[in-house]
Protein backbone atom coordinates (compact mmCIF):
# COMPACT_ATOMS: atom_id res chain seq x y z
CA UNK A 1 0.00 0.00 0.00
CA UNK A 2 0.93 3.23 -0.46
CA UNK A 3 0.46 6.92 0.83
CA UNK A 4 -2.22 7.32 -1.62
CA UNK A 5 -3.99 4.23 -1.27
CA UNK A 6 -4.08 4.83 2.14
CA UNK A 7 -5.01 8.45 2.22
CA UNK A 8 -8.37 7.51 -0.03
CA UNK A 9 -9.12 4.36 2.84
CA UNK A 10 -8.71 6.58 5.80
CA UNK A 11 -11.97 8.11 5.91
CA UNK A 12 -13.37 4.52 6.22
CA UNK A 13 -10.62 3.15 8.36
CA UNK A 14 -11.70 6.06 10.73
CA UNK A 15 -15.46 4.85 10.04
CA UNK A 16 -14.15 1.02 10.92
CA UNK A 17 -15.42 0.36 7.26
CA UNK A 18 -12.93 -1.77 5.90
CA UNK A 19 -12.60 -5.38 6.01
CA UNK A 20 -10.37 -7.14 8.15
CA UNK A 21 -7.76 -7.55 5.27
CA UNK A 22 -7.63 -3.73 4.41
CA UNK A 23 -7.41 -3.09 8.21
CA UNK A 24 -4.55 -4.78 8.32
CA UNK A 25 -2.71 -3.72 5.17
CA UNK A 26 -3.76 0.05 6.39
CA UNK A 27 -2.26 -0.75 9.61
CA UNK A 28 0.63 -2.01 8.59
CA UNK A 29 1.49 1.14 6.22
CA UNK A 30 0.55 3.50 9.35
CA UNK A 31 3.23 1.95 11.22
CA UNK A 32 6.24 2.79 8.67
CA UNK A 33 4.74 6.09 7.42
CA UNK A 34 4.77 9.10 10.28
CA UNK A 35 3.00 10.90 7.70
CA UNK A 36 -0.09 8.88 7.30
CA UNK A 37 0.12 7.82 10.82
CA UNK A 38 -0.18 11.88 11.70
CA UNK A 39 -2.93 12.35 8.93
CA UNK A 40 -4.80 9.38 10.63
CA UNK A 41 -4.76 11.15 14.27
CA UNK A 42 -6.31 14.08 12.72
CA UNK A 43 -9.01 12.78 10.98
CA UNK A 44 -9.95 10.87 13.99
CA UNK A 45 -9.46 13.55 15.82
CA UNK A 46 -11.77 15.28 13.62
CA UNK A 47 -14.36 12.54 13.81
CA UNK A 48 -14.27 12.85 17.63
CA UNK A 49 -14.31 16.69 17.82
CA UNK A 50 -17.66 16.70 15.68
CA UNK A 51 -18.80 14.28 17.67
CA UNK A 52 -18.72 16.08 20.70
CA UNK A 53 -19.51 19.15 19.71
CA UNK A 54 -22.76 18.21 18.55
CA UNK A 55 -23.78 15.83 21.42
CA UNK A 56 -26.57 16.86 23.79
CA UNK A 57 -28.73 15.01 25.92
CA UNK A 58 -33.08 15.24 25.21
CA UNK A 59 -34.45 18.24 28.24
CA UNK A 60 -35.76 15.93 30.95
CA UNK A 61 -38.96 17.86 30.79
CA UNK A 62 -40.06 16.56 27.41
CA UNK A 63 -38.57 13.29 28.25
CA UNK A 64 -41.29 13.09 30.55
CA UNK A 65 -43.66 14.80 28.84
CA UNK A 66 -43.42 11.96 25.69
CA UNK A 67 -42.92 9.19 28.22
CA UNK A 68 -46.43 10.40 29.65
CA UNK A 69 -48.13 10.60 25.93
CA UNK A 70 -46.45 7.27 24.90
CA UNK A 71 -47.75 5.36 28.16
CA UNK B 1 -51.44 5.34 24.10
CA UNK B 2 -50.14 2.31 24.48
CA UNK B 3 -53.36 -0.50 24.76
CA UNK B 4 -50.89 -3.79 25.79
CA UNK B 5 -47.91 -4.68 27.45
CA UNK B 6 -46.51 -5.35 23.71
CA UNK B 7 -47.08 -1.63 23.13
CA UNK B 8 -45.78 -0.84 26.44
CA UNK B 9 -42.58 -2.73 25.73
CA UNK B 10 -42.34 -1.32 21.90
CA UNK B 11 -42.98 2.07 23.35
CA UNK B 12 -40.20 1.57 26.42
CA UNK B 13 -37.79 0.52 23.90
CA UNK B 14 -38.41 3.00 21.57
CA UNK B 15 -37.59 5.68 23.86
CA UNK B 16 -34.39 3.93 24.67
CA UNK B 17 -33.52 5.80 21.16
CA UNK B 18 -34.65 9.61 22.55
CA UNK B 19 -31.30 11.16 22.81
CA UNK B 20 -30.66 10.11 19.13
CA UNK B 21 -33.35 11.62 17.75
CA UNK B 22 -33.96 14.82 19.35
CA UNK B 23 -30.16 15.17 18.60
CA UNK B 24 -30.72 14.63 15.10
CA UNK B 25 -34.32 16.54 15.14
CA UNK B 26 -32.58 19.56 16.56
CA UNK B 27 -29.32 19.97 14.06
CA UNK B 28 -32.00 19.38 11.24
CA UNK B 29 -34.46 22.18 12.53
CA UNK B 30 -31.91 24.30 14.49
CA UNK B 31 -34.45 24.52 17.17
CA UNK B 32 -35.17 23.07 20.37
CA UNK B 33 -39.02 24.00 20.02
CA UNK B 34 -39.36 22.34 16.50
CA UNK B 35 -37.02 19.96 17.34
CA UNK B 36 -39.60 18.66 19.93
CA UNK B 37 -42.76 18.87 17.86
CA UNK B 38 -40.74 16.88 15.64
CA UNK B 39 -39.50 14.00 17.51
CA UNK B 40 -43.16 13.71 19.37
CA UNK B 41 -44.69 13.56 15.94
CA UNK B 42 -42.09 10.84 15.07
CA UNK B 43 -42.97 8.87 18.00
CA UNK B 44 -46.43 8.82 17.55
CA UNK B 45 -46.29 7.67 13.98
CA UNK B 46 -43.87 5.35 15.15
CA UNK B 47 -46.50 3.80 17.82
CA UNK B 48 -49.20 4.15 15.19
CA UNK B 49 -46.73 1.93 12.45
CA UNK B 50 -44.95 -0.12 15.06
CA UNK B 51 -46.83 -3.31 12.67
CA UNK B 52 -44.26 -2.50 9.84
CA UNK B 53 -41.29 -2.76 12.24
CA UNK B 54 -39.27 -5.65 11.90
CA UNK B 55 -37.90 -7.33 15.04
CA UNK B 56 -34.54 -8.09 15.02
CA UNK B 57 -33.88 -4.90 12.61
CA UNK B 58 -32.28 -1.66 13.57
CA UNK B 59 -34.68 0.06 15.63
CA UNK B 60 -33.04 3.20 16.05
CA UNK B 61 -32.48 3.49 12.14
CA UNK B 62 -36.18 2.86 11.71
CA UNK B 63 -36.92 5.40 14.32
CA UNK B 64 -34.45 7.94 12.54
CA UNK B 65 -35.93 7.30 9.08
CA UNK B 66 -39.81 8.04 10.53
CA UNK B 67 -38.38 11.45 11.94
CA UNK B 68 -36.57 12.76 8.86
CA UNK B 69 -39.01 11.96 7.00
CA UNK B 70 -41.40 13.44 8.62
CA UNK B 71 -38.99 16.78 8.92
CA UNK B 72 -38.35 16.57 4.78
CA UNK B 73 -42.12 16.51 4.62
CA UNK B 74 -42.40 19.13 7.30
CA UNK B 75 -39.67 21.75 5.69
CA UNK B 76 -39.39 20.71 2.13
CA UNK B 77 -39.41 23.51 -0.34
CA UNK B 78 -39.87 26.29 2.66
CA UNK B 79 -36.01 26.68 2.80
CA UNK B 80 -33.52 27.46 -0.43
CA UNK B 81 -30.49 26.28 1.07
CA UNK B 82 -31.65 22.56 1.12
CA UNK B 83 -30.04 20.50 -1.55
CA UNK B 84 -27.18 21.60 -3.00
CA UNK B 85 -23.90 21.68 -1.92
CA UNK B 86 -21.15 24.38 -3.20
CA UNK B 87 -18.32 22.60 -4.66
CA UNK B 88 -15.09 23.36 -2.43
CA UNK B 89 -13.00 20.95 -4.57
CA UNK B 90 -10.68 18.54 -2.70
CA UNK B 91 -10.29 20.45 0.40
CA UNK B 92 -8.32 18.22 2.76
CA UNK B 93 -8.16 20.47 5.70
CA UNK B 94 -5.46 18.40 7.00
CA UNK B 95 -3.19 19.32 3.88
CA UNK B 96 -3.63 23.05 4.05
CA UNK B 97 -2.86 23.19 7.53
CA UNK B 98 0.48 21.55 6.60
CA UNK B 99 1.25 23.25 3.79
CA UNK B 100 0.83 26.79 6.08
CA UNK B 101 2.90 25.11 8.28
CA UNK B 102 0.72 24.99 11.74
CA UNK B 103 2.37 22.28 13.45
CA UNK B 104 0.94 19.75 15.07
CA UNK B 105 -1.73 20.41 13.05
CA UNK B 106 -4.20 18.43 15.70
CA UNK B 107 -3.08 21.28 17.78
CA UNK B 108 -5.26 23.95 15.66
CA UNK B 109 -8.59 21.46 16.23
CA UNK B 110 -7.86 21.57 19.57
CA UNK B 111 -8.52 25.98 19.72
CA UNK B 112 -11.74 25.47 17.53
CA UNK B 113 -14.95 26.55 20.05
CA UNK B 114 -17.45 23.38 19.99
CA UNK B 115 -20.00 25.87 19.34
CA UNK B 116 -18.76 27.46 15.71
CA UNK B 117 -18.11 23.09 14.95
CA UNK B 118 -21.75 22.88 15.83
CA UNK B 119 -22.47 26.37 13.52
CA UNK B 120 -20.53 24.10 11.03
CA UNK B 121 -22.58 21.47 10.94
CA UNK B 122 -25.76 23.37 10.67
CA UNK B 123 -24.74 25.26 7.86
CA UNK B 124 -23.95 21.82 5.60
CA UNK B 125 -27.52 21.42 3.78
CA UNK B 126 -29.75 18.77 5.47
CA UNK B 127 -29.20 16.20 2.67
CA UNK B 128 -25.41 16.26 3.92
CA UNK B 129 -26.01 17.12 7.27
CA UNK B 130 -28.18 13.97 7.87
CA UNK B 131 -24.97 11.85 7.15
CA UNK B 132 -22.39 13.73 9.19
CA UNK B 133 -25.48 13.74 12.17
CA UNK B 134 -25.79 9.54 11.38
CA UNK B 135 -21.92 8.36 10.91
CA UNK B 136 -20.08 10.74 12.80
CA UNK B 137 -22.33 11.92 16.07
CA UNK B 138 -24.44 8.76 16.32
CA UNK B 139 -21.56 6.36 15.14
CA UNK B 140 -23.80 4.95 12.27
CA UNK B 141 -22.46 1.94 10.02
CA UNK B 142 -22.37 3.23 6.43
CA UNK B 143 -25.17 0.41 5.58
CA UNK B 144 -27.38 1.30 8.87
CA UNK B 145 -27.23 5.03 7.55
CA UNK B 146 -28.25 4.07 4.07
CA UNK B 147 -31.24 1.90 5.67
CA UNK B 148 -32.16 4.98 7.50
CA UNK B 149 -32.09 7.59 4.80
CA UNK B 150 -33.49 5.29 2.23
CA UNK B 151 -30.29 5.58 -0.07
CA UNK B 152 -27.42 3.05 -1.93
CA UNK B 153 -24.09 2.84 0.63
CA UNK B 154 -22.36 4.47 -2.26
CA UNK B 155 -25.11 7.57 -1.74
CA UNK B 156 -24.26 8.03 2.05
CA UNK B 157 -20.13 7.70 1.12
CA UNK B 158 -20.39 10.33 -1.51
CA UNK B 159 -22.45 12.68 0.65
CA UNK B 160 -20.27 11.71 3.66
CA UNK B 161 -17.07 12.95 1.89
CA UNK B 162 -18.64 15.78 0.52
CA UNK B 163 -20.24 17.18 3.47
CA UNK B 164 -16.77 16.23 5.36
CA UNK B 165 -14.99 18.57 2.83
CA UNK B 166 -17.28 21.67 2.93
CA UNK B 167 -17.25 21.50 7.22
CA UNK B 168 -13.32 21.52 7.28
CA UNK B 169 -13.32 24.44 4.58
CA UNK B 170 -15.47 26.30 6.88
CA UNK B 171 -13.70 25.42 9.84
CA UNK B 172 -10.64 26.44 8.54
CA UNK B 173 -12.26 29.64 7.42
CA UNK B 174 -13.21 30.31 10.87
CA UNK B 175 -9.55 29.42 11.86
CA UNK B 176 -8.18 31.94 9.64
CA UNK B 177 -11.06 34.84 11.09
CA UNK B 178 -10.39 33.76 14.48
CA UNK B 179 -6.68 34.24 13.78
CA UNK B 180 -5.92 30.64 14.89
CA UNK B 181 -4.00 30.25 11.47
CA UNK B 182 -2.88 32.78 9.18
CA UNK B 183 -4.59 31.73 6.12
CA UNK B 184 -2.21 32.47 3.74
CA UNK B 185 -3.21 31.01 0.79
CA UNK B 186 -1.65 28.05 0.69
CA UNK B 187 2.06 29.65 0.83
CA UNK B 188 4.13 28.41 3.34
CA UNK B 189 4.72 30.38 6.80
CA UNK B 190 8.80 30.77 6.79
CA UNK B 191 10.35 28.88 9.43
CA UNK B 192 12.54 30.01 12.40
Amino acid sequence: MNCKDCADKLDRYVDRELNSTEVLELQLHLEGCPDCEEHYEFQAHMKRLVKHACECDTPPAFREKLRQILS
Amino acid sequence: MAESPAQTAFAEEALTHLDTLYRGALRLTRDPDQAQDLVQEAYLRAIRYQHSYQQGTNMKAWLFAIMRNLFWDRFKGSRKEDVSLDDVGEFVLYDKLRDEGARPEADVLDKLAASEVVKAVEQLPPLHREVVLLVDVEGFSYKDAAQALGVPIGTVMSRLHRARQQLQKSLYDYAVESGIVRGNGGQPVPQP
